[in-house]
């Protein structure tokens, strides 16, 4: 058999079908287990990939807030009375210079108003005219922490009062774990789904092997008759769901591949500011290509149980 | 070589089809299985070639006692032991050759050596021109061919035919026949069960011979084994 006949034939595409001692390629059921891997592949690469993305976003959120807090001077006094730009500013100044001299703090900076416009920009529209006074702009203050410091929030706070009253000290702290809570859900069920579906296909791919088994009892049987051990009839089953089970996770990977740059692409689309790029790290992109190695291992890993199994209850 | 003591065989709760059946086998011996249909020949075959085991009592084969084997001793003896099944029971989904060649890929052997002896084997039984045709489009006594050369293909120590020559004419027949005469002169021990009267008349191998579930000995004509001593 030349070299390439041979690996015409370990692809399924060549003419002439590999020999084996049971007419496995003729039994109906082939099909329907190519197909349940091709889905079950699509199903897995999704939810993994779920998985992966969410993890790495949440890694990312809660690097870039971990270290910050936000100081906001509101525009108004304790009355509710709007109190003017200027007020504002000359308040702003002063907890910059307090955040500025704390020993935990690395920088504390005023955000320009261009950049609160910007900001509040969605929510009240582009030309907010501070002058006229409609929307009086709050002050807000970034504040880069000393990498390693475990800042005391409340004794800050407390100083920060002594400005104004109104001031408040945003730690994003409460935001941050209720979105990683939810994202850590997320991640979870992501995950459990994979591991699911992971699990349907080793018992789909079981119940495959044994109702053909059960279709060539006689056969199974004539080869035991013959001398043929448990192993080398498993060989032949190993061999067969090898070949399907690679087909299948192949074309699922591929199509889940394409819904997945599509999803991706859709999303670029649309600028979810607050969604970090859809983004994989190697290992992760790494992990992916690998699944229909892993699912076809997987299946003929199954196969050679369930044979064995079967064999011994047999005579 | 083989050891039948107090066997018993029933199929589920139905009757004993075999009660208390005695006999043995010395290599190279060669022996015709005998009795009325649904005497239990073919239930007895089954016995002898380990595709199942009886109710009662205790089956030596090859010095060893057959009830102890493990799955790998079990399948080493059944590869010592070639079997024409009555009914054949061929693989349709592969060729003559392949069907032939079965035995010896199970055993493990080389392909060169197997096409080789596969090929001069089918030859020799007239199946040369029909090797890559898929048995069901062969002719009962065909079919019957195959079977056969599946069962010696592997120079089985033990070889068991049910009805060998049930579907032949008389000159294929005989040419089998020749064969098994040839198998056995080289040290296979061989059972023939068999209804064909004239064909254990003009052989002279000793009988085995069924009859309501209890085997009797008929000792084989030497006389006419001696005369058939120059022919083979
Ligand atoms: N698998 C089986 N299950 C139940 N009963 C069986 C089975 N095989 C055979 N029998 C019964 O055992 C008896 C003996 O059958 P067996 O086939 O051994 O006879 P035989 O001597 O080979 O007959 P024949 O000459 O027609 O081939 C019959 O009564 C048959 O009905
Ligand atoms: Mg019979």
């Amino acid at each position: 058999m030349s070299k390439k006949v041979k690996k015409e034939k370990s692809l399924g595409t060549a003419q002439k079908k590999r020999r084996y001692d049971l007419p496995l390629n003729e039994s109906s059921g082939s099909g329907f287990l190519r197909l349940l891997i091709a889905l079950m592949s699509i199903l897995t690469i999704l939810a993994l990939t779920t998985g992966f993305v969410l993890s790495d976003m949440t890694g990312r959120w809660a690097a870039g807030v971990q270290n910050h807090m936000t100081v906001e001077i509101p525009a108004e006094d304790k009355n509710g009375n709007v109190l003017p730009g200027e007020n504002v500013r000359a308040l702003s100044q002063k907890a910059q210079e307090i955040a500025a001299a704390h020993e935990d703090i690395e920088s504390a900076e005023i955000l320009p108003e261009e950049k609160i416009k910007e900001m509040v920009a969605p929510w009240l529209g582009e030309d907010i005219s501070t002058s006229g006074n409609a929307v009086p702009l709050p002050g807000l203050i970034s504040i880069k922490l000393k990498a390693g410091a475990e800042i005391n929030t409340e004794a800050f706070q407390k100083q920060l009062k002594t400005v104004s009253p109104m001031i408040r000290l945003d730690t994003h702290e409460s935001w941050l774990s209720t979105v990683l809570r939810f994202t850590g859900a997320l991640k979870f069920a992501a995950y459990f789904i994979t591991l699911t579906i992971l699990i349907t296909t080793i018992v789909a791919v079981a119940g495959a092997i044994r109702s053909k088994m059960a279709i060539h009892k006689d056969e199974l049987e004539l080869l035991h008759l013959m001398g043929a051990l448990d192993s080398y009839i498993a060989r032949q089953f190993q061999r067969h769901s090898m070949i399907l089970a690679f087909q299948g996770a192949a074309i699922g990977c591929f199509i889940g591949g394409i819904i997945l740059l599509l999803s991706s692409s859709m999303a670029g689309h649309m600028e979810i500011s607050i969604v970090p790029e859809f983004q994989m790290n190697p290992p992760q992109i790494g992990l992916l290509c690998l699944l229909p190695f892993f699912i076809s291992l997987l299946a003929v890993g199954t196969a050679r149980h369930t044979v064995l199994r079967v064999l011994r209850e047999m005579p | 070589m083989i050891k039948f003591e107090h066997i018993g065989l029933r199929y589920g709760i139905g009757p004993e089809i075999l009660s208390d059946v005695n006999f043995s086998l010395d290599p190279g011996s060669f022996h015709f299985l005998s009795g009325p249909s649904g005497a239990g020949k073919t239930s007895l075959m089954s016995l002898l070639y380990l595709g199942r085991r009886p109710t009662r009592g205790l089956i030596t084969m090859f010095g060893q006692n057959t009830g102890g084997l493990t799955r790998e001793q079990l399948a080493a003896q059944r590869q010592r032991i070639g079997v024409v099944f009555q009914d054949f029971r061929l693989l349709n989904h592969m060729s003559a050759f392949d069907n032939v060649a079965l035995p010896l890929r199970i055993a493990g052997k080389n392909e060169k050596e197997i096409q080789g002896n596969v090929n001069e084997l089918l030859d020799w039984v007239g199946l040369g021109e029909a090797k890559r045709s898929l048995p069901n489009t062969l002719s009962g006594g065909e079919q019957q061919r195959i079977a056969i050369a599946r069962a010696v293909i592997t120079r089985p120590r033990l070889l068991l035919a049910d009805e060998p020559t049930g579907n032949l004419d008389d000159e294929i027949g005989m040419r089998l026949m020749n064969l098994f005469e040839q198998l056995n002169k080289m040290g296979t021990t061989i059972v023939i069960a068999t209804h064909n009267q004239a064909m254990m008349d003009s052989f002279g191998h000793p009988r085995l011979v069924l009859d309501k579930g209890r085997l009797s000995v008929e000792e084989g004509s030497t006389e006419l084994r001696k005369k058939l001593q120059g022919v083979f």
